[in-house]
């Protein structure tokens, strides 16, 4: 689901809706923001359909700062990261070319 | 100062949500750093700008934006060089280089200036992203207030893992531990500390639209709408889209 493949809500309530939203705000694409949106306030709440406008909002942005400015990631994380990086294959991420 | 802020949403927004927001947009137009009101309102404009630029649909689509050249349409008013930063940033983060970023200080950019338009760039993003996942269009931008930019540059700060030079909790002097207060001092919250405002302001919005790192780390309780798993869910998609490692 991470990766924009699958189905199913990958066992977090609602997880497919939720997808599907991140996925229209950061295309912006207005009809499928409006109807997932809508379907978030009728299967969730409104308040629920406000924080996740916020959680995309803050993602959006701090990629950004986090690739703007090269931060690493720090050890522990990687460490602990490892073996799903890899299955998700996050390692071939274009800002990872090059990088032991 | 605006009317209350996103009080054209069809939803209630939460105060503390629209309270952070409006501190936000204020901010924009204060003198900063490196940079005054006008320059921080212009490098807002032009962030929004970036999305109708063809020179970036040309290099979004191209297997590398470096094998192409050619000069960004801009509104005009900010350098060449502050325009491929902003566009850059905005547009295809997720492949801005190493390599890019030295060119870019070779090129006469200071290292302040750049952490700065981040920060500007970074803080338009997160509000007009916000709007449009409730479908409303992005705020007016206010107008510039006078001064000059304060040119603190924190002698901790050096290059240490980042591009940029950062300063961490530990190295932080007592006139800029306020970054830190109440922050664990990750990575990320590091990566703009040569610039201590941008930080301060940048995370006040990151601990209201997310979590505090306290939060993130309390399993036990839920603080949002969304369960702790929803909205790391949302944050994973949204990175993942972006391609964002880290």
């Amino acid at each position: 689901m991470i990766l924009g493949k699958g189905e199913q809500d990958g066992g977090v309530p609602h997880g497919r809706l939720l997808v599907a939203y991140a996925e229209a705000v950061i295309h912006g694409d207005a009809a499928a923001i409006g109807r997932s949106a809508q379907s978030i306030r009728e299967h969730l709440s409104d308040a629920a359909l406000v924080d996740s406008a916020a959680v995309v909002a803050t993602f959006n942005a701090i990629d950004r700062v986090a690739d703007a400015c090269g931060i690493p990631l720090e050890d522990e994380k990687a460490d602990l990261t490892a073996d799903l990086r890899a299955d998700l294959g996050i390692n071939d991420f274009p800002s990872q070319v090059g990088v032991a | 100062m605006t009317a209350i802020i996103h009080a054209d949403a069809a939803v209630p927004v939460r105060a503390d949500l629209s309270a952070v927001h409006q501190r936000a947009l204020d901010r924009l137009a204060l003198p900063g750093t490196w940079l005054d009101g006008s320059q921080r309102l212009a490098i807002a404009a032009e962030t929004r700008n970036s999305g109708r630029c063809s020179l970036c649909r040309r290099r979004k689509a191209a297997l590398s934006p470096y094998a192409i050249d050619g000069r960004h349409d801009s509104l005009g008013g900010l350098s060449e060089p502050m325009v491929d930063v902003i566009h850059r940033v905005a547009t295809d983060p997720g492949r801005l280089s190493r390599d890019w970023y030295q060119s870019v200080l070779d090129g006469g950019f200071g290292e302040g200036n750049y952490v700065e338009t981040v920060g500007v760039v970074v803080t338009v993003v997160a509000l007009d992203t916000f709007r449009l996942g409730l479908g409303l269009p992005p705020l007016a931008l206010p107008s510039a207030e006078p001064g000059e930019p304060s040119r603190y540059r924190p002698a901790a700060a050096y290059v240490q893992g980042c591009w940029v030079p950062t300063q961490s909790k530990d190295q932080v002097s007592e006139e800029d531990a306020y970054i830190y207060h109440n922050r664990f001092g990750a990575n990320i919250q590091q990566a703009m500390s040569l610039v201590p405002a941008e930080v301060d302001g940048f995370f006040d919005m990151v601990e209201t639209q997310y979590l505090t790192g306290a939060e993130m780390r309390d399993f036990d309780n839920e603080f949002r709408a969304i369960n702790h798993v929803q909205i790391e869910l949302l944050a994973a998609r949204v990175s993942a889209i972006n391609q964002c490692v880290y």
